[in-house]
Parts: structure tokens; sequence; C-alpha cells
């Protein structure tokens, strides 16, 4: 039976991936830190079919007994500090979970099965806000907040590794994506959320940041796939995951809203507080490498994301009101 | 008075800066890490000018409180793992001093003394395989070893923490940079010293890895005088440092036998696979015309000078 061990499965990512690797056959180990997690909502419906290990990226022995214990084919690094205001209230701390962490997975594959196959799960923040799109796997490397640094510093190391130590580890550079288990802090489980809500007459008001705010908005569980793809390939690799389009933050409103038959002009008030500085007319990923050499493309539209995450939300209201 | 903080002041940047600083009448203080052996060889014909405080970059408490009483008008951070081939054997290290060593500095700036104007020492290892030759401000970085990594976090943090905060901090990515105070374990100093031994009969072989990889190599002395001007600029910006010229390995050997006679330093020089770097980077010349342009700074000592100074002083230590 093939083993996968999961940093950050309690995660919108890690719950994910870790059914389609149940599906798979796989046993599944998930490494739950204490003190930093999130909570295991993403993954209570499944959860007696996983090993759950406590352990944490910033500690190595845990780590280690994990390793040793399991000696896992594949390791899917998705455990991360990933909210980026919080990367400049902690910057010291999100380097060393998103940066450090890396290599002390890294250092532990390579000394205790140097086998394994390595998944790092790198973000397309990491390309800052670029000249020009689509960005491909050449583009230049040029973040612009603590949470991207730290992600681009993971990026080269398991680059170096591989390079150096002849390590089976990739790269997934991913533009965002979103699903149900998205955590409320972002944008776009925000809207759905909070349109829910007003629909069903909780509050009145949501309040947004930029709307023309554009991003490549992918859905999650297609995203997993393409972890687990680039790790049955025959040669390491970096791979960018996208939609290849943008959407902005109205756009999601409109399909959000339209689908509870509101009209979303009427309630979404804007604040300069939530608007980033970051340009982001050029961000949009390029993902033909993945699809040539994978096979890969996302599966599930825009529109249908969205709705997904709508119809979501109104059953989870609807059971918390009851 | 002006002052100045340097970390690292016990390195080869670090002395040249404190002597250059000096003369120019700074106060100038040294943030030193207690260890059992501490060496203070590089400074101590200066120790009665400076004042040593105790910090670490790996303690952010002591990086505050040190800014807090120092009150520094400028901190240069030049402390760092600055040895390649360790940063693969200790990358988690080589990230802590050398990576997050500059959030914390740039942290104990912001909430002690945010008047403070900022210097860190970032390295033309941070282009690594390098997406363009010659390396300007705005070349891509793809650094090939963890201290690479660490190099770029360092610069980036510092960018974004000028950007964000306003603070004035500035990165100087300096190409290498050599003199008689470098380390015997980078390879210019071992040639050099090497040849020394050889003349004085101390030693009969240099051992050596690859003689084809070649380099930027510039005075040490001559690249504190650019960290200097960066910060006496109205506007906080980075600036590439380096000559624009490289030599290889061959010609740093062959002109530092030159110096003591011998013209067939083939004789001398053996190479061993085990010395190369598994992933070598690849043709790193500095441009280094913004620094001359607004800085109006230029590398004063040439290669053959560079290599004539080295070897003679290592005759001198030798003897």
């Amino acid at each position: 039976m093939k083993k996968a061990l999961i940093t950050g499965i309690t995660g919108q990512d890690g719950s994910y991936l870790a059914e389609l690797l149940l599906e798979k056959g796989y046993q599944v180990i998930g490494m739950v830190s204490q003190e930093h997690d999130i909570g295991e909502k993403n993954i209570n419906s499944f959860k007696k079919r996983l090993v759950l290990e406590t352990g944490d990226l910033l500690d190595k022995q845990s780590l280690e007994r994990i390793i040793k214990k399991y000696q896992p084919g594949e390791v899917y690094n998705l455990g991360a500090v990933t909210f980026v205001p919080q990367s400049w209230q902690k910057p010291a701390f999100t380097f060393d979970v998103n940066a450090l962490g890396v290599i002390r997975l890294l250092q532990l594959v390579k000394d205790l099965s140097p086998k394994a196959k390595f998944f790092q799960a790198t973000s397309a923040k990491i390309f800052g806000s670029p000249d020009k799109g689509p960005q491909t796997e050449e583009s230049s490397v040029q973040p612009a907040t603590p949470y991207a640094v730290s992600k681009a510093c993971g990026h080269f190391l398991t680059q170096n590794f591989r390079d150096h130590f002849n390590l089976f580890a990739c790269s997934g550079i991913m533009y965002n994506h979103e699903s149900e288990r998205r955590g409320k802090e972002f944008v776009t489980r925000k809207i759905t959320s909070t349109a829910v809500r007003i629909k069903l007459g909780q509050v009145k008001k949501l309040v947004l940041g930029d709307l023309k705010a554009k991003e490549d908005w992918g859905y999650a569980p297609d995203y997993v796939e393409a972890m687990w793809l680039m790790l049955q390939q025959d040669r390491a690799d970096d791979y960018i995951l996208a939609t290849g389009k943008q959407h902005s933050v109205a756009d999601i409103c409109q399909i959000a809203f339209g689908y509870l038959d509101l009209d979303w002009k009427k309630y979404v008030v804007t604040d300069k507080k939530f608007v980033r500085k970051e340009k982001e007319q050029n961000f949009f990923g390029n993902p033909s490498k993945a699809k040539k050499v994978l096979g890969w493309q996302p599966k599930t539209t825009f529109k249908q994301m969205v709705e997904k995450m709508v119809n979501y939300d109104w059953q989870l209201t609807k059971e918390e009101q009851q | 008075m002006k002052k100045a903080l340097i970390t690292g002041i016990t390195g080869q940047d670090g002395s040249y800066l404190a002597e250059f600083l000096l003369e120019k009448g700074y106060q100038v203080y040294g943030l030193i890490r207690r260890t059992s052996t501490t060496n203070l060889q590089r400074i101590e014909h200066l120790r009665d000018k400076i004042k040593l405080v105790e910090g670490d970059l790996v303690d952010q408490h002591s990086l505050t409180y040190s800014l807090k009483e120092v009150k520094p008008d400028e901190v240069y951070n030049l402390a760092a793992q600055s040895f390649v081939p360790t940063s693969f054997r200790q990358p988690v290290l080589t990230g802590e001093v050398t990576g997050l060593g500059v959030t914390r500095m740039l942290e104990a700036i912001r909430i002690g003394y945010p008047q403070a104007k900022f210097y860190q020492a970032s390295s033309s290892e941070m282009f690594g395989k390098a997406k363009e030759v010659p390396q300007n401000e705005k070349t891509p970085f793809y650094p090939r070893s963890p201290y690479g990594v660490a190099k770029v976090y360092g610069h980036w943090i510092t960018v974004n923490y000028r950007e964000a905060y306003q603070l004035f901090a500035v990165s100087g990515i300096c190409f290498n940079h050599e003199s008689p105070r470098r380390g015997e374990e980078f390879v210019t100093r071992k040639i050099a010293r090497a040849v020394a031994r050889i003349k004085l009969g101390k030693q009969k072989k240099l051992v050596l890895g690859n003689l084809q990889a070649k380099r930027d190599w510039g005075f040490a002395g001559d690249y504190v005088e650019a960290m200097w001007l960066m910060l006496q600029q109205d506007k906080a910006d980075d600036y590439v440092i380096g000559t624009g010229e490289t030599h290889s390995v061959e010609e740093f050997c062959q002109q530092a036998f030159k110096v003591i006679g011998i013209e067939k330093w083939q004789d001398y020089v053996e190479t061993k696979e085990g010395y190369f770097r598994p992933a070598e980077v690849d043709m790193l010349i500095a441009d280094p015309s913004k620094a001359k342009k607004v800085l109006g700074w230029q590398p004063k000592t040439t290669f053959r000078k560079l290599v004539e100074l080295m070897v003679k002083a290592d005759l001198e230590k030798e003897k």
C-alpha cells in the first residue's frame, strides 16, 4: 500500500488531497500541529480513515519521528502560514514555517527516505506584480510581501535540494484556488458566506476592498489532482497550476448574489482599509506545461465554483440557525 | 559625532568598514556574539577605538535593546553564515542567521530606533544560475544554494520594510570581494596562502576544484566605501557593486605564482573532483553602472593588484 504524508492536512488543500489519495487506495498520514492548528472541521467526515500524527514544521524532531515511523513514499508539504496580512505581523515566524520548514522536511527526506517524492506548495504570489502576463515557470520571481518572500525561498530551496542532492522534489506554483473549505478571512468565502447571511436577513452589508481587484481563481479539488500527478511523473519538475483567466471581486459578487436572486450593488460597500497595494492586472498563470506534461486542466468553471460555495454556505448557515 | 553599528565587525568587511568609518570621524559600535573562543583578530588594532556591544542576530531582544541603547545613525548588517558549502550542511542555521537575522534587525530598527539608516549586505550568489549577463539591479534572482536563498530572503525583506514602513533601508548586492583578511576557506585566500607557503618551502602542492570557475573579484577595501555611500544618499535604493570583469580560478593561480616568480604554476596545482560545487553558478559578472552614476563609486584596485596584495600579505604572515 502506498503511503503519503501530508502536512497541513486540516487545511483546504490538505483535506481535499487526503480524500483524493484515500480514493486511490493510499494510506494517508496527516500531520496536525496542535499549537498552530485551525481545527479539524475540514477532515471530520473522513477522519477515521486517516492516520493523524502530532507534529510541527518548526519542530524537526517531530518530523523525524513521523518520517521514520511511516517511511512515506510521497510527502506533500501543504502546511504554511498562508494569510498575507498575518505575515506582516509575524514576518520571522512566517519564514520559519514557510521556508525553514521546507528545509527541515527536505533534510529528513534526504537522510531517511531519499526515494520519497516531495511536493512543495508554492504560491504564484512569488511573482509579485508582474509587468506582463500570463506567467510561466520561467517568469521572474519578485515577491512583495513577507508571505510571498517566504514562499519564494521555499520554492528555490526545493529546486536546490532537487539539483544538489538528486531528490525527487517538485514545486507546484499555484494561483488562488478556492472552495467550500476556504477560510472565511479570504475574499471569495467572505463574499459567499456573507451573501447567504444577507439573504437570510442576518446581516445587512458586505464590506469589501477594491472591487476591481482581479485574480486567477481556480477550484481547489482540481488543484490537488495536479499535485498528485506531479509526483507520478518520471522526472521531478515545477509546474504552474492556474486557470489562465482573471476574474474580479465584483464578478464573484455578481455570481454569488445573483445565485441568491439578489442585486449585489445594493449590499456591497467598499472600505479603503481593505484595499491592497499590489497591482494585479497582469497576474494570471499559463498552465500549458501542466496540460502538456501532466495532462491536467481545471475542470470546474469560475461560475460553478462560486455557486458551489454559495450552496454550501447556504446549508451551513441553515444548519447553524436550527 | 555620527554613530554606526556594525554586525559582523570581526569579519573581513566589518573590519575594513570599521577602519573606514573611524577615519570619517564616526563613533563605531560592533555587535559581537559571545562564544567560548571569540576571534577578534581582524579588529585587534582597532580595539581601543571602537565599542563592542553584545548581541546576536538570532536573539531579537538583544538587537532591539542594542538599537535603543546605541541609537545609531547607521546600521550595517554584515554578519552572516557566509560560506556556501556550509549552507548545504547547515541550511536551517544559514536561514536563521543569514535570512531571519535581517528581519530581526529590521524589526529592532522599526521598534527601537526607526530613524537609523540600514545597510544590508546582499550577495551576487542571489543571481546564481543567472538569467542574464552581466547582472544589474533588475536581474531576476535564481539562487543555487541555501546561502543564496537566505540572502535573497534578506534582500527582499529589506525592500519590503523600506516600502511598507518607510525605513531608510538599502541592499548592496556585492559581487565577490577579497582581501588579505578573507577567510582561509575561500578559494582566493586559499591560493594566496598556499603560494606564500610554497615559496617559503612549507607546502608542496595546492589542491583545488574547478579551475575554470569564474568570478567577478574585487577588493573588499573598495567595497566598504560603496556601502557607506549608499547611506549618504537622499533616497534609499539598491545597488550592484562589482568590477564588471571576471577572472577564472586558473588566472588567479597564474597571477599568484607570478608574484613569487613562478611561471609554471601547473607544476604545483592539482584538482580534485570532490572540491567541485555540485550546482555551480553560471557567469556572474556585475554591471555596476548604477553605482557609478548615482554614487560616483568605482573600484580602485585592479585584479592583478589584488592578487599581489593578498600573496604579499600571506608571505609576511607565514614568515
